[in-house]
């Protein structure tokens, strides 16, 4: 297997450059503006390309860069799924493209097209209202961690502590904090799942919510989710999913069914919407019909055969500044009603079946399962790191490394339902490739990227974060 | 892959013949997918989400059936979000799939062309404002200005727990503000306007040792150009809170630099490059000074060296950051707006410095210039406020504002109702040709 | 893998030493603590002049893989701060016992030292 990413060439090379934005500054003095001196600048420095040089030094960039269109791209937890190219057609009409302070009344085809996407997320998570408001997984979270606390408000039983298994997303410990919470982690029991005993310790009068992701980070389901639900409940705490690891069970199960009383959906996993380099994505909340009064404002409701906003009795307020990451629910609605019923529950078989299939080829051991739709392999005695630099040489994305703890030296491996049979072979001659080499091989890895392997210490200890941290050092 | 047979032969983005499935399967050791689900019985699904197969064709007819509702308005609409021209060759360049499907930068190596694209995007902020440390986005204005608000809780020689807002300030944005501020218990205040401007001796006078942050925009939300930055950062000072100052990346390559009048944070939405009208997508600029580096909420991206000594960019300074800090994060925020950051860096760059600045002084001429006209109408008064104006103005109409929004509708024109006897109206380059029908549209309703 | 533990030192559980010498004291974390860590990156220490209390956190030390609070071993006043951590973290790594020391205080009860670990204890601790 061969690979070779794109690169600046090396200084002494005489081979061309395309051009580095940097070099192209220029400094234009602000002066006879409408605007009286003392209220403007004196100049402005940016890059002045022309627009062909600004084509060959964005195409160049992106040749030094690596994306599911690439190649395989098993990032555990992240579902980078083949992203849809109408999609992208869908989400620039220029009829959608409107303003967000318009009336209601000359917008009914965006209200009307959110009311069908939140019908539809609701059918998938078997939830009874859903707000398309958050514009990111993490928002979700808040949004849903806010809701259950003005629901607990509402009760007036107020409520100070969110409890979250020690494998879960960093996102949920850091959601729980933001909304003024104090975390309690639950240690996993030794099969990786909850712990009924210890969850049972962990829950109490001050409990707010579990936060809990099914299958969880491992790939695995939780069975005792019947059980789990009913001590959480009992407590008089609410049930939180993070939506993250959805794609494993679209039309298997729902969090609406399992007992989670609030959930939030990653569309940008699930629903195939692009990335995009980290962001945007979008973070849709359903809750159950108890907590429907609590959604974000404004909401979507239908009314005399057309759509209005209201705001929910009890709403939380808003998490936007408007109505969410708008392009990106255009694409989600193209995705999901493009599948369908039998598209969305092949995605889910074919995601797990490639998970299951992938993990049989590779030599790394897997200690959890079943899993689903994502395994956790041990690189281990190898530095999964490392083994992880190595597969870039390999053409391929590694998977997420060195998390979940509970596996040593973890693997977390999620190759979607995107990938065919003989890229999956591919795949995993690339797992086998690596495992066979030695220690001193992983740790001078990459060779064949556009960077060598970067130093990171020197980043963290002097900071240069912009065009003049590099110049004030010359 | 046909148009015909959607509905029975599962998600065309799953590649499998049924030959490899079954190979597969067999491989497993399994007959049936369905064997690999290790779910209960109590809590399987078995029936259907109701939702039909469509081809793409039908998809996409779909969206045009349901979008076709909207009605074709021009729009004179701001308040935050504002329509500039986007050349095609943004959109072409950042919809290459190396961009837009790749994910974050956690292996630097094959990622280098995204990085160093933030990385540019990051240097024109820290330009435009004078401050030291810009991060590669929050996802809107108003996220980014609650995250300010919780900034200013976490650097140590800032105390107390108030905040205090302009009186003129988007509800959207006030609200989420609320939000963040609900968590670490922080008391959200508005102090008052005086004719668009920061009212500063009623500000010193509410401002105390228990302020933790004063907030200020420029241009307003009603689109004035605030005269008296300064003296609200000098009040600011005075208490030892932080100067939180809104703005956007088209004012701010004329307008004063936000650090010259003593700007602690600098937030706003960056997508008035980049994006255009979009339903108030956006992206959260967060800027600050160095010495609060390591309260930064967010990604950062710096520069480094690679094994060949060679410059190489990596996302640094992680352990703020959820994934390694959980509860003691500086914010919970994990997917952002990279991808907008990418287009506003290239919309940036496309302009250039000259292009950026005529496009800001335009937004001034064309404001103003719009006022005047409107001015001269029967039955209306523009501006309102006294002062230079950027983009957009505030106009008092004699008759009701909700009516004259619902005529102007009627007639193909879109602005904004502030009370009863306000409206609002922006413009750009782009309403540019329309300017002329809108005023003689308005002629028509105001008086 | 084995770690020095001075023997004219001691430790908290939390991975500090304390070095007495007649009223003061110098305090560092111990080369466990920093092999844990990685590659430190950053250090934030308390100013001159400020009070410390025995096991409460008074700075941070950081790496890129993690960040750690680091407590007071003894209570008392800060009478110097090793400045050149502020340049050179990694004198934390390279020196733990030695360069990479981290403040002096004043010390403000000997008697606290008594309820600290001593080397062999600390040694056992961290086996």
């Amino acid at each position: 297997m061969k690979y070779d990413q794109a690169r600046w060439t090396d200084d002494d090379d005489e081979r061309y450059e395309p051009l580095l934005s940097e070099k192209a500054n220029r400094e234009v003095a602000v002066e006879d503006s409408p605007l009286p001196d003392d209220l403007t600048r004196d100049s402005l420095e940016l890059p002045d390309p022309a627009e062909p040089e600004l084509a060959r030094h964005y195409t160049r960039l992106s040749q030094m860069n690596y994306g599911v269109e690439s190649g395989p791209f098993p990032l555990g937890s992240c579902t980078m799924k083949y992203n849809p190219s109408f999609t992208e057609d869908i989400s620039r009409r220029a009829d959608a493209a409107v303003h967000p302070d318009r009336p209601d009344s000359t917008v009914q085809g965006t209200l009307a097209l959110c009311h069908r996407l939140q019908d539809y997320l609701g059918r998938i998570g078997g939830m009874d209202a859903v707000t398309l408001q958050p514009p990111a997984g993490a928002a979700g979270e808040f949004t849903g961690i806010q809701i259950a606390k003005a629901y607990h408000q509402h009760n007036d039983d107020e409520r100070s502590e969110v409890v979250i298994p020690d494998s879960a997303h960093g996102t949920n410990f850091a959601t729980a904090a933001m909304a003024g919470y104090d975390v309690v982690e639950l240690p996993s029991g030794e099969d990786g799942r909850v712990d009924i005993e210890a969850l049972e310790a962990a829950v109490s009068e001050e409990t707010a919510a579990l936060m809990l992701t099914n299958p969880n980070t491992l790939g695995l389901f939780e069975r005792d989710i019947e059980a789990i639900a009913d001590v959480v409940h009992d407590a008089g705490g609410l049930l939180y999913y993070d939506g993250a690891n959805l794609n494993a069970l679209l039309g298997r199960a729902r969090p609406g069914d399992m007992g989670f009383d609030v959930m939030h959906y990653n569309v940008h996993k699930t629903f195939a919407t692009p990335h995009g380099g980290g962001g945007p994505g979008a973070g849709p909340v359903g809750v159950t019909e108890d907590l429907a009064g609590f959604l974000p404002d404004p909401h979507v409701r239908s009314k005399d055969g057309g759509f209005e906003y209201y705001t929910p009795d009890h709403s939380v307020g808003k998490v936007h500044g408007y109505y969410g990451n708008w392009p990106v629910l255009l694409k989600t609605f193209a995705y999901v009603t493009r599948l369908g019923d039998a598209g969305l529950i092949d995605a889910s078989a074919k995601a797990v079946l490639n998970a299951n299939y992938l993990a049989e080829q590779i030599p790394y051991e897997v200690p959890f399962g079943p899993f689903h739709h994502e395994f956790v392999a041990s690189a281990s005695p190898q530095d999964a790191a490392d083994a992880a630099k190595r597969m870039l040489d390999h053409g391929v994305h590694p998977p997420t490394t060195k998390w979940p703890e509970i596996v040593d030296e973890a693997l977390m491996t999620e190759p979607t339902e995107g990938e065919s049979k003989r890229s999956l072979d591919q795949l995993a001659a690339a797992f086998e490739a690596v495992h066979g080499e030695d220690d001193e091989t992983l740790a001078s890895a990459p060779e064949r990227t556009a960077a060598g392997r970067i130093d990171q210490v020197e980043a963290a200890r002097t900071p240069r974060l912009s065009w003049q941290a590099l110049d004030s050092e010359t | 892959m046909s148009e015909s047979d959607v509905s029975t032969t599962g998600s065309p983005y799953a590649p499998h013949t049924p030959a490899e499935t079954a190979a597969m399967l067999e491989a497993l050791g399994v007959d049936d997918v369905e064997a690999l689900f290790d779910v209960p019985d109590a809590v399987a699904f078995d029936g259907d989400f109701g939702i039909d197969a469509r081809g793409e064709r039908e998809t996409r007819r779909e969206a045009a059936r349901l979008l076709r509702r909207n009605d074709d308005l021009t729009e004179f609409l701001g308040r935050g979000h504002y329509d500039h021209y986007v050349p095609s060759v943004v959109d072409d360049l950042s919809k290459r799939s190396e961009f837009l499907t790749s994910y974050t930068q956690y292996q630097p190596e094959i990622a280098q062309g995204f990085l160093q694209a933030l990385f540019e995007y990051q240097s024109m902020l820290v330009e435009l404002t004078g401050l030291g440390v810009a991060n590669c986005s929050m996802y809107d204005a108003a996220t980014a200005l609650g995250e300010a608000a919780t900034l200013s809780q976490r650097v140590r020689s800032v105390s107390g727990d108030r905040i205090l807002v302009p009186e003129h300030l988007r509800d959207g944005k006030h609200a989420v503000l609320e939000n963040y501020a609900d968590g670490p218990d922080l008391s959200v205040e508005s102090y008052p306007m005086d004719d668009g401007q920061a009212d500063v001796a009623a500000l010193a006078e509410m401002a105390d040792e228990d302020v933790a942050m004063v907030y200020a925009e420029t241009p307003s939300v009603r689109g004035v150009v605030a005269e008296n930055l300064a003296s609200v950062g000098d009040v600011t000072d005075d208490h030892d809170a932080l100067f939180c100052l809104g703005s956007d990346p088209v004012a701010l390559a004329l307008l004063e630099r936000p650090a010259d009048v003593g700007a602690d944070v600098v937030v706003g939405d960056a997508a008035s490059l980049g994006i255009g009208t979009a339903y108030g997508f956006g992206l959260g600029m967060f800027v600050t000074r160095e010495e609060y580096l390591r309260q930064v909420p967010g990604r950062l991206v710096g520069a480094s060296e690679d094994a060949n000594d060679r410059r190489a960019y990596t996302l640094t300074l992680q352990t703020r950051e959820q994934h390694i800090r959980k509860e003691r994060a500086t914010s919970n925020i994990c997917t952002n707006q990279a991808w907008v950051a990418l287009r506003t860096a290239m919309h940036a760059a496309w302009l250039g410095p000259q292009g950026l600045v005529d496009l800001a002084e335009e937004c001034v001429t064309r404001a103003e210039g719009l006022a005047t006209r409107l001015d001269e109408v029967v039955g209306l008064q523009a501006p309102v406020h006294d002062g230079h104006h950027f983009r957009e103005f505030v106009v008092r109409t004699d008759q009701p504002a909700r009516a004259v929004v619902e005529d102007l509708a009627a007639r193909g024109y879109a602005v904004h109702a502030v009370d009863e006897h306000l409206l609002q109206v922006c413009t750009t380059e782009v309403t540019a040709d329309e300017e002329a029908a809108f005023v003689e549209a308005m002629a028509e309703v105001a008086r | 893998m084995s770690f020095d533990v001075p023997d004219d030192l001691r430790y908290l559980e939390s991975h500090e030493w304390v070095r007495v010498d007649d009223a003061t004291a110098r305090v560092g974390i111990t080369d466990f603590a920093q092999d844990e860590l990685g590659d430190v990156v950053f250090v934030e220490l308390p100013d001159d002049g400020e009070e410390l209390t025995a096991g409460e956190e008074f700075g941070v030390v950081e790496s890129i893989k993690a960040v750690s609070d680091v407590y007071a071993p003894v209570s008392g006043t800060v009478t110097a701060v090793n400045d050149a951590l502020f340049d050179e973290p990694e004198l934390v790594n390279e020196d733990p016992f030695g360069e990479g020391w981290m403040l002096e205080v004043e010390l403000a009860d000997a008697g606290e030292l008594d309820d600290l670990l001593s080397p062999e204890e600390y040694g056992d601790q961290i086996a």
